[in-house]
């Protein structure tokens, strides 16, 4: 499963720690590390990856310099506002889209933002497994999954066997899945096939 | 050490790996290590590891002989193969026996059960086989005060690094699995099984998690260090 880092950013302890302990319940996340507004977060942001940053308004507003000289962390920013109206004050237009949750919200509401936030990030990110595939290996792993032989998977596709080979490889390498079985299953839970198109046939 | 038990039933799989039985009274951690001969820091490291994910190992943990680490990867080896593995398999083979699946959709979990449990053994005798020893023989190499030149001739074609990469990571597949069922099939009839088999399943996953964590965190770089330690001192001679 694909773990997503999260850094906190946030003045008030309460808050902070209430966040944390919400976001340590959603599976999937991990909340490397927490700071106040004086803590030295910036240096820690300038060398260490993170997925997320949920920050307060007053942090983000006064992170200025943190956004110019490292653009991409503006996109992985969550807003944390304290109301509704808070509206964006910085000189920084806000991020088409960006994520903001708000301080009066309920657990659920917070929750459902995260989550959608991931899922889409999840589904263009590269490094998950089924979009690390190509869509010619896609095409091969579904034809693996309906049962297909290499050779026929060549015909098909009008490959040679070798080419398939070479395919078939780099899926196994890519997904860490070696077995037929292994990818029919991977295919049915990445929508690659349905179980009505599966083979018939026991996988060998 | 009961409370820690009670408290943290999550521990429990982990006792058997230490030869740890319950029936504790009120010996201290301490006191039922020492009695089963096992070292409580490493004990202590484990456990702590095991039960928050976000735990750090603490440099103490460098301090354990790798023949330690050795020891405790085999045994959760064991524990896997011989408890954890039949278990769930006993219980998917009944709930498929159970349901009103197509014989294509029981085809389809068992085969993949036993393509996994294949690809799993072949993992851990890898590892048994030529990781552990290998391991073993770098650390008894370099207590040697002239260790051999023909292994460290050895180590510089060779490094844990290659084996870090390889590592595959066995939970995945499993995860697969919970998600077929979950998502996938037809709901069962014998929900109480069903639940105890995704139960176990996330357990094991979680296990399995924890133990290559420990690994990529732990041995690895242990054993990373040891490499070049030797291979300095192999230069200078």
């Amino acid at each position: 499963m694909r773990i997503w880092d999260f850094i906190l950013i946030i003045d008030s302890y309460l808050v902070r720690k209430g966040l944390v302990s919400m976001l340590n319940r959603i599976q999937g996340i991990r909340v490397l590390k927490e700071f106040g507004s004086g803590d030295p977060f910036l240096t820690h942001l300038q060398s260490h990856p993170v997925d997320y940053i949920i920050m307060s308004q007053s942090v983000f507003e006064s992170s200025h310099e943190l956004f110019i000289s490292k653009p991409e962390l503006l996109e992985k920013t969550i807003l944390l506002q304290s109301s509704h109206k808070d509206a964006l004050t910085t000189g920084l237009p806000p991020h088409k889209g960006q994520t903001t949750i708000h301080l009066m919200e309920d657990k659920e509401a917070i929750v459902y933002k995260i989550r959608n936030l991931l899922d889409r990030r999840k589904q263009s990110d590269p490094g998950s497994p089924s979009m690390g595939l190509s869509p010619r290996e896609t095409t091969i792993v579904r034809l693996v999954s309906m049962g297909l032989t290499n050779r026929q998977i060549a015909e098909k596709l009008f490959l040679s066997a070798h080419t398939v080979m070479t395919h078939r490889k780099n899926i196994s390498s890519k997904l860490r899945i070696k077995s037929v079985s292994g990818l029919t299953v991977y295919a049915i839970v990445n929508n690659i096939i349905t179980i009505e198109e599966v083979s018939s046939l026991p996988a060998k | 050490m009961y409370r820690v038990v009670l408290e943290n039933l999550q521990l429990l799989p982990l006792l058997p790996r230490f030869n740890l039985k319950s029936g504790f009274g009120e010996k201290s951690v301490d006191e039922v290590c020492r009695a089963h001969g096992v070292n409580t820091d490493f004990f202590l490291e484990i456990a702590n590891a095991y039960l928050d994910e976000l735990y750090v190992p603490s440099e103490g943990l460098s301090l354990f002989s790798l023949g330690t680490m050795v020891n405790y990867i085999k045994s959760t080896h064991n524990y896997y193969t011989d408890i954890a593995l039949p278990m769930v398999e006993e219980k998917i083979h009944r709930l498929m026996e159970r349901s009103k699946l197509s014989e294509k959709e029981v085809h389809l979990v068992i085969n993949f059960f036993n393509d996994y449990k294949k690809d799993f053994m072949t993992h851990i005798s890898q590892e048994e086989e030529h990781i552990l020893p290998y391991v073993l023989e770098l650390e008894r190499q370099s207590s040697l005060k002239k260790p051999d030149p023909k292994f460290i001739q050895k180590l510089r074609s060779y490094s844990i690094s290659e084996f870090e990469q390889e590592h595959d990571r066995l939970e995945i597949s499993l995860e697969h699995l919970s998600e077929l069922i979950i998502k996938y099939l037809p709901p069962f009839d014998d929900l109480q099984l069903c639940h105890q088999v995704l139960n176990d399943l996330s357990i094991l996953m979680k296990d399995l998690v924890d133990h290559a964590d420990m690994e990529d965190k732990v041995l690895i770089p242990r054993v990373a260090e040891l490499e070049r330690e030797l291979l300095n001192s192999g230069s200078l001679a």
